[in-house]
């Protein structure tokens, strides 16, 4: 993007190499590339993919496996051309027998598929795989599922999870062996247990045009939670969402982290969407921010792609708006890199703020880590962030490369759990994913082009 | 004829809404308010060809703050609508001659003028019948579509329609404007229902009378004031200030041809009769072109997902107290969640912003007149009576507010579950499944909108099958309807069928006629 400067493609070419180098292979993990080529099937075929979309997404509303049998074929019948495992499925729904081994097998399917994304159906199920990680040499964020919040109860209750949360993850973690990399930077100590909120769950008065009403309600339980991890070490992250609540979620975070009471605590964090035509501004906001706050703890700042691009788009399209994303991948992958600059020389500028690049893309990744070095950074002054289930390969490379990585943990149950699934089904069966690319096969220089 | 005239006017799309989660465009109308708060009344006259006649007999007050006057008008009597009608007679014979064309081009001009003020537009709104901002921003951008949208229709009406021909003959169908048409508004979409109406008689020829709703005067009045300054002449265009009686003249004056009118049930039935007469002299059939209430059912099957399901149904229930024709007034949800349902709408219900007009952020505002606010609150004490009240919301006390309500465990024959409430109540009934819901949809003699959340495609496919509404929702809020992409209208006891905003809306404007002409002449084909 426009004055940005442009790293030596050379250099993200030798990171990028040794990255991949170190990628696990397919054999290895034979379920695995069982659920690449279910997903290759859904990604080949749009009225297929959308079928099965639709059906996931019902699951957990389904009331028994019959019911769950006709909403599968329902939404198969809308399909023009069956491949053949589904014209299986098609036969097999003339019987009540027939539906019922139909809804079975479906639903062991995506119970299969979701548990490769969400970690578990609590904090305790998930201890597992959280220590796994750790002796891995890999940090976690663990975010918790939750249906949308749309009463004060509903606030409250989600309040009350991640409250409880935080002390688990405390405990848990406080158990682990010392991991220095994951624990230590050049700003300081980097705490162990680390939750990801949202706000649309902490309120239910979040409201575009009022974004006073969400602000004011969230606050009251944001702060609750905010001393909660300032007591028990933990860094809280606030998630960003959707374009409609940004203004809401961008000033209450700043406001509250710059009140007296939390200059010594928590670690906090916010998140930077580079799909978002107007990021640069957000990011110069949160550098000036970090740089003009005397808070203890440097601020988090987390740079995603963004997760809610064809949502910005439809909700654009249908009232006429400009669209507020890169409608262009590559626009919204080089606005990436300029984000990452940015993040990265102000840190090497002395600004007390700590980047977190999350992204599957391992040209994004492999820029990242040349420009920190071409910065005359050190590793460790960079984190980077996967994805549970997506980014897993990725995550044990970057761990093998002792880079700095944290997996983004969700964890709650499958009802909780479906819109999140569906939009990392949907990221993982788009024709422009990078995933997709990797997985058939494309040359590794093609894959570390410049966007 | 300019050149412009004549160059093709775009395709048609819907004016967007402000982007209204950016405080810059909250800011424009806000600045909107004030310009409007910094003057006096609107002088909300009675406009007849080219004579004002101003009065303070009817005057329009700010629901939500009684004291404060939004504009002043007369009172018509029966002589100033007859007076207007003869006005717009004359007008009629000029306005009818004006090439289809150069009348959607005067549409075109009128929804420009309206583009350029619409904040202060919306403002009014606000004021005069306490829309909420996000509403009353939509109400302006729905009179646009509704001035571009017929202006392209009329346009191609104007061609006819290809007929079958064989040599030695010519056959033309073509659409001749009706004469008069006397539109009678309601105030719930002040600016958006009158100016749709009166678009789609002025596009197609005819002359208008318009008498708007008499708790909207100053609306009824600028939107006069738009069309005028693009163009439309004095006398095609004749507004009459009034009430009841203004409007049972225009309905009977044997000179008017066409009658359209949005409102209630009981005067709907009324203009109904009334046009049915021919009185001596009078050398045509009133047409009524006429859209009447509801009662709106939304219909939750087990699958649905109630994230979705519960907000969309408060917003459809609740946004504007309630007062749309469209707003959903009946939930039968399937058993098997219904209490889930119950309590996250109670919770939800909770959370409703109750508040004044002009606040961003208000849900409910107050209903219209102290009339509406008695009649909501006979009807949730009848719900409390007769059933039980699930939720309710304190209101503040200056303003006609009416506390939102729901009820539940109402005998089947509750009145509530049969008539319009048109404030914000929402009863909720438990079903089997489907069908019995739909048996429920069946019984009522009104079918105007309705909803559906259900995740099962053959399901939903079995209920649009079942359904008699004008307007069916699936997986969404029921009210919103955009000219061009949902014509709205209801069928039954709701309306004449016919859909605003819709491609054949026009067509209850005009007369067709055929000409035939022999091209033989001398055995040759000439």
């Amino acid at each position: 993007m426009g004055g940005a400067a442009r790293t030596d493609d050379q250099a993200v070419l030798d990171v990028g190499r040794a990255i991949h180098a170190a990628f696990p292979s397919a054999g290895r993990r034979p379920l695995r590339a069982l659920d690449d080529k279910a997903m290759d099937l859904a990604s080949q075929d749009e009225e297929l993919k959308a079928a099965l979309f639709r059906f996931v997404d019902v699951v957990p509303a389904c009331r028994n496996l019959d019911d769950l049998a006709r909403h599968l074929t329902g939404f198969l019948g809308e399909v023009d051309e069956h491949p053949p495992p589904i014209a299986v499925a098609m036969r097999m729904s003339g019987t009540k027998a027939g539906r019922t081994a139909l809804g079975a097998a479906a639903a062991a399917g995506v119970r299969h598929m979701a548990h490769r994304f969400i970690v578990g159906e609590t904090v305790d199920d998930a201890t597992g795989v959280m220590r796994d990680l750790w002796e891995r040499g890999v940090a976690t964020s663990v975010d918790l599922l939750g249906e949308a919040t749309i009463t004060q109860a509903e606030a409250d209750r989600y309040a009350r999870r991640c409250a409880e949360a935080l002390d688990q993850l405390t405990a848990v973690y406080a158990k682990l062996p010392p991991r220095p990399q994951l624990e230590q930077d050049a700003l300081g100590p980097l705490p162990r247990a680390n939750l990801s909120v949202k706000v649309s769950a902490l309120t239910p008065l979040l409201r575009p045009d009022a974004p006073e009403l969400g602000k004011r309600d969230a606050a009251v339980r944001l702060r609750d939670l905010l001393r909660r991890a300032k007591d028990r070490g933990a860094h809280l992250h606030i998630d960003m969402e959707s374009y409609d609540s940004i203004e809401a979620i961008a000033d209450l975070v700043l406001e509250l982290l710059a009140e007296p009471e939390f200059a010594d605590g928590p670690s906090a964090g916010v998140v930077l969407q580079a799909y978002l035509r107007d990021s640069p501004a957000l990011a110069d906001r949160l550098v000036a921010f970090a740089g003009s706050t005397t808070r203890a703890h440097p601020l988090v700042v987390r740079l995603v792609k963004g997760a809610y691009w064809d949502h910005e788009v439809v909700e654009a399209l249908q009232h006429g708006w400009s669209v507020p994303v890169f409608e262009v991948k590559a626009d919204s992958d080089r606005n990436f890199e300029a984000l990452t600059r940015r993040l990265l020389e102000a840190r090497a500028g002395g600004t007390p703020i700590r980047p977190a690049i999350a992204s599957h893309n391992l040209r994004s990744v492999a820029h990242a880590v040349a420009v920190t070095r071409e910065l005359g950074l050190r590793d460790d002054d960079l984190e980077l962030q996967v994805l549970r289930g997506l980014g897993d390969d990725l995550q044990d490379a970057l761990a093998a490369n002792g880079l700095r990585v944290r997996t983004y943990c969700p964890v709650g149950d499958l009802v909780a759990g479906m819109a999140y699934l569906v939009r990392r089904l949907l990221e993982n069966t788009s024709n422009e994913s990078f995933l997709a690319d990797q997985a058939s096969g494309t040359p590794i220089e093609q894959l570390l082009a410049a966007p | 004829m300019t050149a412009s005239a004549l160059r093709d006017l775009p395709t048609f799309r819907n004016e967007p809404v402000l982007e209204l989660r950016r405080a810059s465009e909250r800011e424009r109308l806000l600045q909107g308010l004030a310009w409007l708060d910094g003057r006096p009344p609107v002088d909300a006259a009675t406009w007849i060809g080219d004579d004002k006649q101003s009065g303070d007999a009817n005057v329009s007050t700010d629901p939500g703050d009684p004291e404060r006057v939004v504009a002043h008008a007369p009172v018509a009597t029966a002589q100033d609508v007859a007076h207007a009608v003869e006005v717009a007679e004359q007008g009629a014979r000029a306005w009818r001659r004006v090439p289809a064309r150069e009348r959607a081009e005067v549409l075109v001009r009128a929804a420009a003028w309206m583009r350029e003020r619409r904040e202060k537009l919306a403002a009014l709104c606000v004021r005069e019948t306490a829309k909420p901002w996000a509403e009353a921003d939509a109400d302006i951008c729905e009179a646009i579509d509704f001035l571009e949208f017929y202006a392209r229709g009329a346009i191609a009406l104007d061609r006819g329609h290809h007929l079958f021909q064989v040599p030695g003959e010519r056959n033309d169908l073509r659409y001749l404007p009706r004469g008069v048409t006397g539109v009678i508004a309601p105030w719930n979409f002040p600016i958006a229902i009158p100016i749709g109406m009166t678009a789609a008689a002025l596009a197609t020829g005819n002359a208008v009378v318009l008498k708007p709703a008499e708790q909207a005067p100053g609306c009824g009045f600028v939107l006069v004031e738009a069309l005028r300054a693009a163009g439309v002449p004095a006398a095609a265009l004749n507004l009459v200030q009034g009430a009841g009686e203004a409007g049972r003249a225009l309905v009977q004056d044997p000179r008017v041809s066409t009658i359209a009118f949005t409102g209630s049930l009981a005067v709907g039935l009324e203009i109904i009769r009334e046009a049915g007469q021919v009185p001596e002299g009078q050398l045509h059939l009133k047409r009524t072109v006429i859209e009447m209430g509801g009662k709106n059912c939304v219909i939750v099957d087990a699958d649905a997902d109630l994230d979705d399901a519960v907000p969309a149904i408060v917003s459809s229930a609740f946004d504007y107290a309630g007062q749309k024709c469209s707003a959903a007034s009946r939930v039968l949800v399937h058993e098997a969640i219904a209490d889930a349902l119950t309590e996250r709408l109670a919770g939800a219900m909770e959370v409703l912003q109750v508040g004044q007009a002009d606040t961003f952020g208000t849900e409910v505002p107050p209903v219209v007149e102290r009339e509406a606010q008695e009649r909501v609150a006979r009807y949730a004490e009848q719900c409390a009576r007769q059933g039980r009240v699930v939720a309710t919301h304190d209101v503040p006390g200056a303003g006609w507010f009416a506390a939102p309500t729901v009820a539940t465990e109402l005998p089947a024959d509750a009145p509530v579950l049969r008539e319009e409430v048109f404030g914000p109540l929402l009863t909720v009934e438990p079903v089997r499944d489907v069908d019995d819901a739909c048996d429920r949809v069946d019984a009522l003699p009104v079918a105007l909108t309705g909803g559906l959340f259900c995740r099962n495609p053959h399901t939903v496919e079995h209920v649009v099958r079942r359904s008699p509404v004008g307007n069916l929702y699936v997986n969404r809020s029921i009210t919103g309807a955009m000219v061009g992409r949902q014509p709205f209208g209801g069928n039954r006891l709701s309306g004449t069928g016919t859909k605003a905003g819709g491609p054949d809306y026009l067509l209850h404007f005009v007369e067709p006629q055929v000409v035939t002409e022999n091209t033989v002449r001398h055995g040759l084909v000439i």
